[in-house]
């Protein structure tokens, strides 16, 4: 592609033009150049239907937005607290737990802040945390189950890098529970010296929560280990969490009314397809990229300058925070990953731990000024400044930067449980 | 004809396609969860495998991702990187805005044709898909699609110079 082309297309990217129409513009352009028949577009585009593992991409969005609509949150919150509320720092602790596994099953696309925010700041500073304290927490909690099955991204991650799904799955949990971990500690530390309000709840409440959440909690137990006993395919776990929570929801608790599943039907379809739309014209440019050289170009541009696996890490660390502060996950996994991919692997980087390190990286864009998602959305839910937000999440980011450098430099983390 | 009996014409459009695009979202994505779920039953109780089962769901997630790209078109959600704008004066920001609707109508409108052009050449060649269904039948959404999604950012973008026309800045 000319100089030119594409600066004219990243000026329309900044102008606000969507990201697919400018990804599709330069592999029809580049196609177009190389002499190729247009109709090349559609076909890629096409590929979107030969893909199965995308079969799990509505069910689980559109599970999670019923999930979201009813009380799920509420009960979560209120058993978590009659669990582990007493305990010095539990509930900052059961936050984030609870925020994992909810962004696991929603997605990542700022749910979790929505849902569970609203509650969880309440109540924790009703426990006695302070206001800074709490923001920041739920803030960074927002996109903290990234690498927990069955979250979105490491399906699209899966599906873009050709790796398999179970594998990326397994490969995320201990990841994962590091990230957990070194904010659990944070959260410990910071508030060592806090006097906490004894809550006290009346005899018989932790029973009633649990009964109370009893349909909820099945659903964990049933899919995390349907998938990671190998029971379940991603897809057939989709369907299965699809078909459940509409049946607990809809019919058993009646929580959500039919009269607005169309409602929760077509947005949670607008997020899907604004996802698969960009990776359907994503899987046109991507194969214009390779016939063309990119990768192996850019690998041989990369060397010159970067010497060994370590320096080629760090490097990608870098490039990813910033990429991570300025696009979403989606778009950063279907444009970028087919082009680090094939240059990492060249540096001898295992493609599952690349993954992990890629989607762990992405997670902290999500904090990082000055335009991370999960900092409009709790400026906006919170009705904060979004500088306000900026300091409370700050050490947040440091606790998480420092689990991320050790994912990204410790592949055993990654692809122990593998072996 | 006046202003308003156009505008009224033109929302009655606006609402028809809204409401069908919802129904066929809540039909196809009912469909592919009790589908889906169905097939999980038959195997592993009945150990019967429909041979287009899998293909059958696959494309339903096509349509899917397709009718809510268009459903996005419409409400103006697809993902973009436009906050710079905000920092723009705003006299500048209603030209910015309809310059890249225009430029996102008229890629749209050549992945229509193109789109057109593939449902074509899939249709002479005899393509078949689901064991005996002809192949150009299920893909034909493609260009429908794309056309529509042309159609809505070329009026998000005659709104957006009209409203400035009127005097009503965007906000």
């Amino acid at each position: 592609m000319g100089g030119l082309t594409a600066l004219l297309l990243i000026a329309l990217t900044l102008l606000g033009a969507p990201l697919f129409t400018v990804i599709g513009a330069g592999a029809m352009l580049g196609f177009h150049r190389e002499g190729v028949d247009l109709s090349v577009v559609a076909i890629e585009f096409f590929g979107l239907s030969e893909t199965p593992v995308l079969v799990a991409i509505p069910l689980f969005t559109f599970a999670g937005f019923l999930l979201s609509a009813g009380q799920a949150p509420r009960r979560l919150v209120q058993l978590s607290q009659a669990l582990l509320g007493w305990f010095p720092g539990g509930l900052a602790v059961v936050s984030l737990v609870m925020c994992a596994l909810f962004t696991a099953f929603t997605g990542a696309s700022g749910v979790t802040i929505i849902a569970l925010g609203a509650l969880l700041v309440p109540a924790l500073s009703q426990a006695g945390y302070d206001e800074r304290f709490n923001l920041g927490l739920i803030t960074s909690s927002g996109s903290l189950g990234l690498l927990f099955a069955p979250s979105l991204p490491l399906i699209l991650y899966g599906v873009v890098a050709e790796a398999p799904i179970d594998d990326l799955f397994v490969a995320g949990v201990l990841p994962g529970v590091l990230l957990i971990v070194v904010l659990s500690a944070y959260c410990y530390w910071r508030n060592r010296r806090v006097q906490y309000m004894k809550t006290k709840l009346p005899p018989g409440a932790t029973w009633a929560a649990i009964r109370e959440a009893r349909w909820d909690l099945p659903l964990p137990i049933v899919v995390l280990g349907g998938i990671y006993s190998g029971y379940f395919a991603v897809s057939e776990a989709a369907a299965v969490t699809a078909l459940y929570v509409t049946i607990v929801e809809l019919v058993i608790l009646r929580d959500v009314s039919w009269r607005e599943v169309p409602r929760l039907m077509r947005e949670s379809m607008v997020l899907v397809g604004a996802i698969l739309v960009i990776l359907g014209v994503s899987l046109a440019s991507t194969n214009y990229m390779i016939d063309t050289g990119v990768p192996q170009r850019l690998f041989e541009a990369v060397r010159a300058y970067v010497e060994g696996p370590t320096t080629f890490l760090l490097v990608l660390l870098i490039f990813l925070l910033i990429l991570g502060a300025i696009l979403d996950i989606f778009s950063a996994t279907v444009l970028i990953v087919p082009l680090i991919l094939p240059v990492a692997g060249q540096y001898g980087i295992d493609p599952i731990h690349l993954g992990i390190v890629f989607l762990a990286a992405m997670e902290l864009g999500y904090l990082t000024p000055p335009v991370g998602l999960n900092l409009f959305i709790a400026s906006h839910r919170f009705d904060k400044d979004i500088t306000e937000i900026y300091w409370a999440t700050q050490p947040f980011l440091l606790a998480s930067l420092l689990a991320v450098l050790v994912i990204a430099f410790w592949p055993g983390l990654s692809l122990m449980l593998l072996r | 004809m006046s202003e308003g009996s156009r505008h009224s014409w033109w929302d009655r459009v606006e609402r028809f396609g809204r409401a069908a695009e919802t129904w066929l979202i809540v039909a196809l994505l009912g469909g592919l969860i009790v589908f889906a779920s169905a097939q999980i039953v038959l195997r592993n109780l009945f150990s019967i495998g429909l041979t287009w089962g899998d293909g059958l769901t696959r494309l339903t997630v096509l349509w899917l991702a397709l009718l809510g790209a268009l459903a996005a078109s419409r409400e103006g959600r697809h993902v973009t990187m436009g906050a710079v704008t905000r920092w723009l004066p705003l006299r500048w920001q209603t030209g910015v805005r309809v310059a890249a609707d225009l430029f996102a109508a008229v890629v749209s409108g050549a992945f229509a044709w193109y789109s057109l052009q593939f449902v074509q050449d899939s249709r002479e060649f005899g393509d078949v898909l689901l064991n005996d269904v002809p192949a150009w039948r299920l893909q034909a959404i493609m260009p429908i699609v794309f056309a529509l999604m042309a159609v809505q950012f070329l009026a998000h973008a005659l709104r957006r110079a009209l409203r400035r026309e009127l005097g009503i800045e965007a906000s």
